[in-house]
């Protein structure tokens, strides 16, 4: 059974509280090790625990995240090294609150004896954990970024050995923090940069360190200043809206995006020249958003994109053949979107992206219990992009009932609601779910499961019928009367 | 939230949403369906007026019931999904 980790944290479970007592002091880090993959506006961290059991039949494990931190933190999954599905990991009841840090259980698949060993990855994702510096660039200066973190890995058990590298992705690391006062934990120099990556440790015979008092005696922030060669994009708002038609037997789906440059702000004026003489004749400038390739699903057509002038025709579409339902999509639709205007640091651009595709792909037909059942994707995932709000509106057909909704992972709040278009009489039954903080590892798929009689599926063209009917006795009654002005 | 992964490997083995009338057979029922209600129109405005009009009241419906059904394909032939 796998869970993925809820993204507003509100699961409070009691029962974690007695396994959170039984687990202190069953376990051992032999060595902990925390990768962080700089990024732009989000950051990859996977934190490594090789774990010791230390009593017998052990499988909670515990991990400690600090204040800050987890804050920012918007993704969360723990695995057994090498393997691939997720383990239940739940908040600690009361972790977090004044000050302490915040403690998750993690389901073992099996327990483990004592002195048996394992490896535990943690894999979690932040956003908007980086800021610009400087905050104001001009046009054709380079953009450097600043990422802040904890120095040690905090745990509720020893730790015999734990090290934390920084990875930026380009080799410019401008400056980086020099802790103090570690000789507690190393002998040895603390930091060392070797190229693209920063290794903060080893620092050895860590004691248990889950409580404030250890964070606000021992803990450090450190700080990174690099170079980033990418433009760091953010949307701000995503609104997508999924229409399922029975008669036309098509799945629209439509994106509100508000796409930001999250980058340095501009300093000074946009030169259209410069811009221009840049491209064509100099390396363009690492920060600017010119365009966005979106990877859009196999099998659709009459794709429109368009803001709030009107029509942008600076796009390309590539698309490929469709797939059948449920299947893993090997080649994707690709589209290059190219906005009105390059998005300078600090700009924003707001456009509508859509497209219809067939509803075989995306729906089953469940004949046992009169129920189809539709697969709606959360949002076309942009590498490196943090979505800070996002709505989903699935709109069913008329006449839809006994609606279940199946999302990946708990959205912020799910509404009904009825939405009137094209041929309505009493409207469709719409779900709209609420998300926020989405990264590039929430792209999942959200299952809705209805049933539509099928007199409600001849709704429509009795409405239709209805109305022609009506001219026709109107025409009945005009054909009576007699309108002429002289009788004859 | 086994439910989850009940429902996506569910949904993997069932059949997939097929429409009672094919997609690509929209256009033509569209044409035929407002034509014969075109056809049906004109002979309505010819029928003779009695006090009692069922002849015109029949033609009325088969007209009106023709038209439903052909604006809807109507509608889905041009790409407005309805």
């Amino acid at each position: 059974m796998a869970v993925r980790w809820p993204l507003i944290s509100f699961l409070f479970t009691s029962w974690a509280v007695l396994c959170h007592a039984k687990a202190y002091g069953s376990f051992e880090n032999t060595a902990v090790v925390r990768t962080v993959e700089l990024g732009g506006s989000l950051v990859h961290v996977k934190t490594t625990y090789a774990v010791k059991a230390v009593e017998d039949q052990s499988s909670v494990y515990t991990v400690a995240f600090g204040q800050e931190d987890h804050s920012k933190t918007s993704f969360l999954e723990a695995r057994i090294s090498g393997k691939q599905t997720p383990l239940k990991i739940e908040q600690s009841f009361g972790s977090g609150s004044n000050g302490d840090p915040y403690l998750y259980s993690v389901e073992l698949p099996k327990p483990l004896s004592k002195d048996e060993t394992t490896k535990l990855e943690v894999e979690i994702v932040q956003t908007h954990a980086t800021y610009p510096w400087p905050a104001e660039v001009g046009q054709e200066d380079e953009q450097a970024l600043k990422y802040e973190t904890d120095l040690f890995v905090l745990s509720p058990y020893k730790t015999l050995e734990q090290r934390t590298k920084i990875r930026s992705p380009s080799p410019g690391i401008l400056s980086y923090t020099t802790p103090e006062d570690v000789q507690d934990f190393t002998f040895e120099a603390p930091v060392t940069k070797s190229g693209a990556t920063l290794t903060y440790g080893p620092f050895k015979n860590f004691p248990s360190s889950d409580s404030q008092h250890f964070v606000e005696k021992r803990q450090q922030r450190v700080t990174v200043h690099y170079k980033y060669d990418d433009p760091v994009m953010e949307v701000t708002e995503l609104h997508r809206s999924a229409e399922i038609s029975h008669w036309g037997a098509n799945l629209n789906i439509q994106d509100e995006i508000s796409l930001t440059n999250a980058g340095p702000k501009l300093k000074g004026q946009f030169s259209r020249l410069k811009h221009q003489q840049q491209t064509f004749y100099q390396k363009p400038s690492a920060h600017i958003i010119r365009g966005i390739v979106m990877h859009l699903p196999p099998g659709i057509r009459d794709t429109y994109f368009y803001d709030l002038i009107g029509n942008v025709s600076t796009s390309r579409l590539r698309t490929a053949p469709s797939i059948p339902k449920g299947s893993l999509a090997r080649q994707q639709s690709v589209l290059e979107l190219r906005p009105r205007y390059p998005l300078m640091g600090g700009w924003n651009y707001s456009f509508t992206l859509g497209w219809d595709a067939p509803l075989r792909d995306s729906a089953s037909w469940d004949s046992k219990a009169g129920r189809y059942i539709v697969a709606v994707p959360i949002m076309t995932v942009l590498p490196g992009t943090v979505v800070d709000e996002a709505t989903v509106k699935v709109i069913l057909p008329e006449g839809a009932i006994d609606v279940e909704v199946f999302p990946p992972f708990p959205p912020k709040s799910m509404t009904r609601s009825t939405h009137t278009t094209y041929l309505d009489t009493t409207g469709r039954p719409a779900v709209t779910f609420e998300y926020s903080q989405l990264t590039d590892r929430h792209g999942g798929v959200i299952y809705l499961s209805y049933k539509v009689p099928f007199l409600a599926h001849l709704r429509k063209p009795f409405a239709v019928a209805t109305a022609f009917f009506a001219l026709f006795t109107v025409a009945l009654a005009a054909r009576r009367v007699d309108a002429r002005i002289h009788k004859k | 939230m086994g439910s989850y992964d009940a429902v996506q490997a569910l949904h993997k083995t069932l059949p997939a949403f097929s429409p009672y009338i094919p997609a690509n057979f929209l256009p033509y029922l569209a044409f035929i369906l407002l034509t014969v209600t075109f056809i049906l129109t004109f002979y309505f405005s010819t029928l003779p007026k009695d006090t009692l009009p069922l002849r015109e009241m029949a033609v009325a419906s088969t007209a009106s019931i023709l038209a439903g059904f052909g604006v809807v394909s109507l509608f889905c032939s041009v790409g407005v999904y309805v």
